[in-house]
């Protein structure tokens, strides 16, 4: 399981890349793997307020309809319009081609509550247990 | 007993089979062509067109199913249309062959009820007074047309017209996105028409029940058809680059064509009803009891014209009922068990109550789940969407609806009917073996999930 060390992680296993007052936010390897192959993602809209700990989208797969929970508050700015055509890449590339929106974020400060990297692998160690 | 009939749809001409199995003398009287709206222009011809959009959205993603495909497939409506027109006549066909063989005389012009016990009927070589014991008048409805639209049959559309089209409109709005219009979005949708659905209610198909409709909307989404809830269309003008539609919150939408499918209305004018006196309602429906009588002795309705539920199997089952008092017996309709089926791509099918119908009623329910995608057979078929949904009485157990939207809904149906209307309990589906790998271990599944325990289903937290 991949867990890149620039990252912070929320543990509804999503992940946060920090630049300036940007996050952008996509899903965890740990995430794509339990969901399986990934059918269809409800894209959110550009303007739309996200709430940390909330449910911003719903991804599909063959296994199951999950929601995505959102690792900070903010504002999206920008939506990955690929995964509309090619829902896949979040399975192939979650950290990179499969990132999910970018967000202006209201309150950096809840980036100190996300777990960083060693954090999230000793969590999904509990977790399996 | 001789029984004259007014109209040759689903409701006429089922009525008229099983009043001469009953030892009736049966005319009945049909101005366009036996089959009604179901089979001209409804029912047969949109699942015709259907079945061409399904296979031709399966050959787009066959090499999903391991075949592979040297050139290309080309949709073509005017030949989806010619094949369309062969399995309808086929079909008037076989209506009128089971006339002859049950002596039945069809007349081809237009009726109207001269008195409870004449028909005069119009043909082109002039007119014809009919000495009837019976009538049941079964004129059915016709799409429902607003002024607000210039309807001229090739931009402004209604749903006959659609079905007539012969060239796939690079773009079309729908207004209404009942049953009728959301069964045109798909297909026109799968033949690459960019689709646009507009609703005055908040949500498409809004007599289903509530995550039906969700899931559909999602759907709607997976396929990019548009759909706009709580507007409604206020001007319309044609212009050059098309049809340009302004919408009540704000939105102008510019489209090759638009189709119109905002509900029927009655064809209860000019067939003599006011002059017998026959009571008709407000929307202008004639009004009936349960035995399918008119405020006239003799005079019995059935179908679309009476206003009711307007499925074709409804129709046909009130003529059945209708046939049957004329001839004697004592029976009443029955509208609790009334199964439904909506083609969209997935399909939709219900029976009994809505979830939102058992809070209104305070019944104290509880529901159970369980979606296609954990089945095998569905992912051997590569259909997934979708979800079996039980309603149950908590107390009783017994089953008092059941929502289904995924892969053959319309086929799976039957068996919730026959369990509402056996007042089964959940606990009967539950316990009846369910082969495998089928669909249908879908129903027991959400079955058993009523009571959370669904074998497939993980543990609820």
């Amino acid at each position: 399981m991949r867990i890149p060390e620039d990252l912070r992680y929320h543990k509804e296993h999503t992940w946060v890349r920090v630049s300036g007052k940007k996050a952008t936010i996509g899903i965890t390897d740990y995430a794509q793997d339990q969901l399986g192959d990934i059918v269809y993602i409800d894209l959110p809209d550009v303007d739309t307020e996200i709430e940390r700990d909330e449910e911003f989208t719903e991804i599909e797969s063959t296994k199951a309809t999950s929601p995505v929970i959102a690792p900070l508050s903010g504002t999206i700015i920008e939506v990955n319009e690929e995964l509309d055509e090619s829902p896949e890449i979040i399975n192939e590339d979650p950290y990179g081609k499969g990132w999910i929106v970018v967000v202006e974020m209201s309150d950096p400060s809840e980036l100190d509550d996300l777990m960083d990297a060693s954090d999230y692998e000793r969590y999904l160690e509990e977790e399996a247990k | 007993m001789r029984l004259g009939i007014i109209g040759a749809g689903p409701g006429g001409y089922v009525a008229a089979i099983k009043a001469a199995q009953l030892g009736a003398e049966v005319l009945i009287v049909e101005d366009t062509e036996v089959g009604g709206t179901c089979l001209n222009s409804g029912c047969i011809p949109t699942k015709t067109l259907l079945a061409s959009t399904e296979l031709y959205s399966k050959v787009k993603e066959m090499d999903r199913f391991g075949l592979q495909l040297e050139g290309s497939v080309q949709p073509r409506l005017d030949l989806m249309m010619a094949r369309k027109r062969n399995v309808v006549e086929t079909q008037v066909k076989g209506i009128k062959r089971l006339f002859k063989s049950w002596g039945i005389k069809l007349i081809q012009g237009k009726g109207r009820l001269k008195a409870p016990d004449l028909i005069e009927v119009s043909t082109d070589e002039g007119t014809e007074e009919i000495k009837v014991d019976s009538v049941i008048v079964a004129t059915g409805s016709k799409p429902a047309e607003i002024p607000l639209f210039p309807f001229d049959g090739r931009t402004i559309l209604n749903s006959t017209d659609a079905l007539e089209l012969t060239e796939i409109p690079r773009s079309l709005l729908i207004v209404g996105a009942g049953v009728i219009g959301c069964e045109f979005a798909c297909i026109f949708r799968e033949l690459g028409t960019e689709v646009t659905l507009i609703e005055l209610l908040p949500r498409a198909v809004s007599t289903e029940d509530e995550e039906i409709s969700d899931l559909l909307e999602r759907e709607f989404k997976k396929k990019k058809i548009k759909l706009f809830t709580g507007v409604k269309a206020e001007r319309v003008e044609l212009k050059e680059d098309g049809v340009h539609t302004h919408l009540s919150d704000g939105r102008e939408l510019v489209t090759e064509r638009v189709l119109v499918s905002i509900g029927r209305s009655f064809n209860s004018e000019g067939i003599g009803l006011e002059e017998v006196g026959v009571a008709k309602g407000e929307r202008g429906e004639i009004k009936v009891n349960r035995r399918m009588e008119t405020s006239v002795k003799g005079v019995y309705a059935v179908g679309d014209v009476t206003g009711g539920i307007l499925l074709a199997h409804v129709a046909s089952k009130e003529g059945i009922v209708a046939a049957r008092n004329i001839m004697g017996e004592d029976v009443e309709m029955e509208y609790n068990v009334v199964p439904a089926a909506i083609f969209t791509s997935p399909e939709i099918a219900s029976v009994g109550l809505r979830e939102h119908q058992a809070k209104e009623m305070g019944l104290s329910y509880i529901t159970g789940h369980f979606p296609f995608r954990a089945l095998g057979k569905a992912h051997a078929m590569g259909e997934i969407s979708g979800l079996v949904k039980v309603i149950a009485d908590s107390r009783t157990d017994r089953v008092l609806g059941v929502h289904i939207i995924g892969p053959h809904a319309s086929d799976l149906i039957h068996e919730a009917a026959l369990a509402i209307r056996a007042s089964l309990k959940v606990k009967d589906i539950v316990e009846t073996i369910h082969a495998h790998p089928t669909l249908s271990e879908g129903i027991m599944e959400a079955a058993e999930d009523v009571h959370g325990s669904a074998v497939h289903l993980p543990r609820k937290s």
